[in-house]
């Protein structure tokens, strides 16, 4: 079982300050974190990787891939510290490249790579809230795709993926391969192991070596790499609604709360 | 001059900070309350290595270095004193004596399950009439043929009722004093005639347990002497360096969360129509604080870099210890004053940190000890002994 997971990088939001008034973003501390969706997808792998459903768990293999143009491998370094068994760190993946742009070359790299069983990443980014590269990689690839997952099982030729919709959980299944992208917060993830972390920042041993670098020019040519996205300006969402006060018995209270929630959760 | 930290040392601080916001934080003020031992976060971090963060690899150990040790005390001190005690025990003084002075056998058999956080280690030196005063201890061991027998009773050893490995110090020779009277030995918990005693009822650092040991005709083999016969008070002195470094770095991380706990409130509170934050008071507290935490924290690092590169650091060792120790409460006493009558509930973790802040000036030496140890290093150089 081979399974490629896709990671990206955020500003970590404890760092910033959002001004609506003067219509900036202040940031306080430069400091990345892995995207959490992104992370989750990352452990949902490793899952797969440690649970007994592989017929062999030591056939299988967790590959990280970038999800976007980097100035780094700092992502990589963490999923290989976390217990990925490979990295790939694509160089020369244009500034500007959207989702559009980073599906086609994934599947090219998924392609150089010798395929995967299952490709797995996070549902939605935490900065930009775009859930467009599982789909748009699914496509490219011409596997089947399932969205939103919450926890996923992989065995013998099949997938099968726990969904939430609005009354509970629903169990999906796809033909291996299969891209799924996983929800944030869906999943606790583990942490680094220690040894590897200080091995792989190191530069040091075995896992070390796990870190590849590939061009994107050997991968997809200069054509397919203009973007789909222009950026035109920026601005905020709208004013977050303000709440209403309930009133009267507990049970009307109760009643009025459960009705608001529900009207939330049909919009 | 390059103060930046190693690609690996960011990465180890992130992933502790991490772990100790999110395993240890939740926990503190229960330890606390409770008086408990946090035993399901050392298997935690046991798991991932963080046991045994300064020694190599070859041992079990995560390979970070003293620098990486420094990183993971002072994320625990942020966040909960009592684990930053019971895992400074462990690693810092409780491995450390047997990485420093253990041969290779010793290593192997003791080191690793200390590094791996298999086991739990203990360092035992205190007894009652003994403290400052290391070498007056009592505690006796007479040869035997191929064992020793100790009798004796230590006090004050933190993780010392659960500990799996200790390493003790005893008279081997009452002729000869410290220099070449005293041994150092590995002991296992399981030897017979190692009892506990009685547990200490302390001010602070509730979540560590501090008991008295009781060595009877207790019989430790001749191999698990540590480093050579007589050469013991010189190998706990060594260790003990190397302690007072890192519980100056669990100082530091306590005087940092002081700070940030000081500035969240003054941010938020007002009085006479204006936050804390526009008092001039208030600002000259932080700017103190955050000036002495910065100084602590340059020094900090300075010495372990000498550790990691083999430098003499005995006596910065001690300036760290008694600054930090120092500076720790300073800032916490800032910041219980900044808190106002708040910070004296013990809804507010100020006065947990108040209470645990204390015991840095007193364990592992003295403040005034620390003062000797620099003072007698610097008339040294200049052909003076001073004497205790």
């Amino acid at each position: 079982m081979r399974v490629v997971v896709i990671l990206g990088r955020v500003l970590d939001p404890g760092g910033i300050t959002v001004n609506r008034r003067v219509g900036r973003i202040f940031i306080n501390r430069e400091k990345y974190i892995l995207q959490p969706a992104d992370r989750c997808a990352l452990e949902a792998a490793l899952r797969i990787k440690d649970s007994a459903d592989c017929s062999n768990p030591t056939d299988a293999e967790v590959i990280a891939l970038p999800r976007g143009p980097l100035p780094d491998d700092d992502v990589l370094r963490q999923a290989l510290a976390t217990g990925a068994d490979r990295a790939v760190y694509l160089v020369g993946s244009p500034a500007q490249a959207d989702d559009a742009v980073m599906a086609r070359v994934l599947a090219a790299t998924v392609e150089q790579l010798g395929g995967a069983d299952l490709v797995l990443t996070g549902a939605t980014t935490l900065d930009t809230g775009q859930s467009q590269l599982g789909p748009r990689l699914a496509e490219a690839l011409g596997w089947p795709q399932i969205v939103d997952a919450w926890a996923v099982r992989a065995a013998g030729e099949r997938v099968e993926v726990v969904c939430q919709n609005k009354t509970g959980y629903v169990i999906h299944d796809a033909d291996l391969p299969a891209v799924v992208t996983v929800t944030p917060g869906s999943l606790k993830p583990r942490y680094p192991d220690g040894v590897r972390l200080v091995n792989v920042y190191k530069g040091v041993g075995e896992i070390a070596a796990a870190l590849e670098q590939w061009e994107v020019a050997d991968l997809v040519d200069a054509e397919f790499l203009k973007p789909l996205l222009e950026q035109r300006g920026r601005d905020f969402p709208p004013m977050r609604e303000r709440g209403a006060r309930a009133s009267g018995t507990v049970d009307e209270m109760a009643q009025a709360a459960a009705d608001a929630l529900y009207r939330r959760v049909s919009r | 001059m390059d103060f930046t930290f190693s690609p690996e040392h960011v990465a180890l601080r992130r992933m502790i900070r991490e772990f100790a916001e999110n395993e240890m934080a939740p926990l503190a003020m229960e330890l606390d309350r409770e008086k408990r031992v946090p035993f399901e976060t050392l298997k935690k971090m046991a798991k991932i290595g963080l046991l045994g963060v300064c020694f190599p690899q070859e041992y079990g150990g995560m390979g970070a270095g003293e620098t990486g040790y420094c990183i993971l005390m002072e994320e625990l001190g942020r966040v909960c004193t009592s684990t930053a005690v019971n895992v400074g025990t462990h690693i810092g003084i409780g491995a450390t004596v047997i990485y420093l002075d253990g041969n290779e056998a010793q290593r192997k058999k003791y080191l690793t399950p200390l590094a791996r956080g298999e086991k739990i280690g203990a360092f035992v030196l205190t007894e009652s009439d003994a403290g400052s005063d290391a070498a007056a201890i009592r505690t006796r061991a007479v040869r035997d043929g191929d064992h020793w027998i100790l009798n004796g009773t230590k006090t004050f050893n933190t993780n010392g009722s659960y500990a799996d490995i200790l390493t003790a110090m005893a008279v081997t020779d009452p002729t000869l004093g410290a220099r070449g009277g005293i041994t150092a030995f590995i002991i296992e918990s399981d030897m017979p005639g190692f009892t506990v005693g009685t547990h200490e009822n302390k001010m602070g650092i509730l979540g560590s347990a501090t008991a008295e040991l009781v060595f009877e005709d207790m019989r430790v083999p001749h191999e698990n002497v540590l480093g050579k016969v007589g050469e013991g008070f010189i190998s706990f002195m060594k260790t003990l360096d190397m302690g007072r470094l890192t519980l100056s770095a669990a100082a530091l991380g306590g005087a940092e969360m002081a700070l940030e706990m000081a500035v969240r409130w003054a941010k938020t509170r007002k009085q006479f129509g204006v936050e804390l934050a526009h008092k001039q008071s208030v600002q000259w507290m932080i700017a103190d604080m955050a000036t002495e935490i910065e100084a602590l924290r340059s020094l900090i690092y300075r010495v372990a870099w000498m550790v990691d590169t083999g430098q003499p650091f005995s006596q910065l060792a001690a300036m760290c210890k008694v600054y930090g120790s120092e500076i720790a409460s300073r800032a916490i006493d800032m910041a219980l004053q900044i808190h106002g009558g708040l910070g004296f509930t013990r809804d507010f973790p100020i006065e947990r940190a108040f209470r645990d802040a204390r015991i840095s000036e007193i364990f592992e030496g003295t403040s005034e000890i620390q003062r000797f140890v620099i003072a007698s290093n610097i008339f040294r150089e200049h052909g003076v002994r001073i004497r205790p």
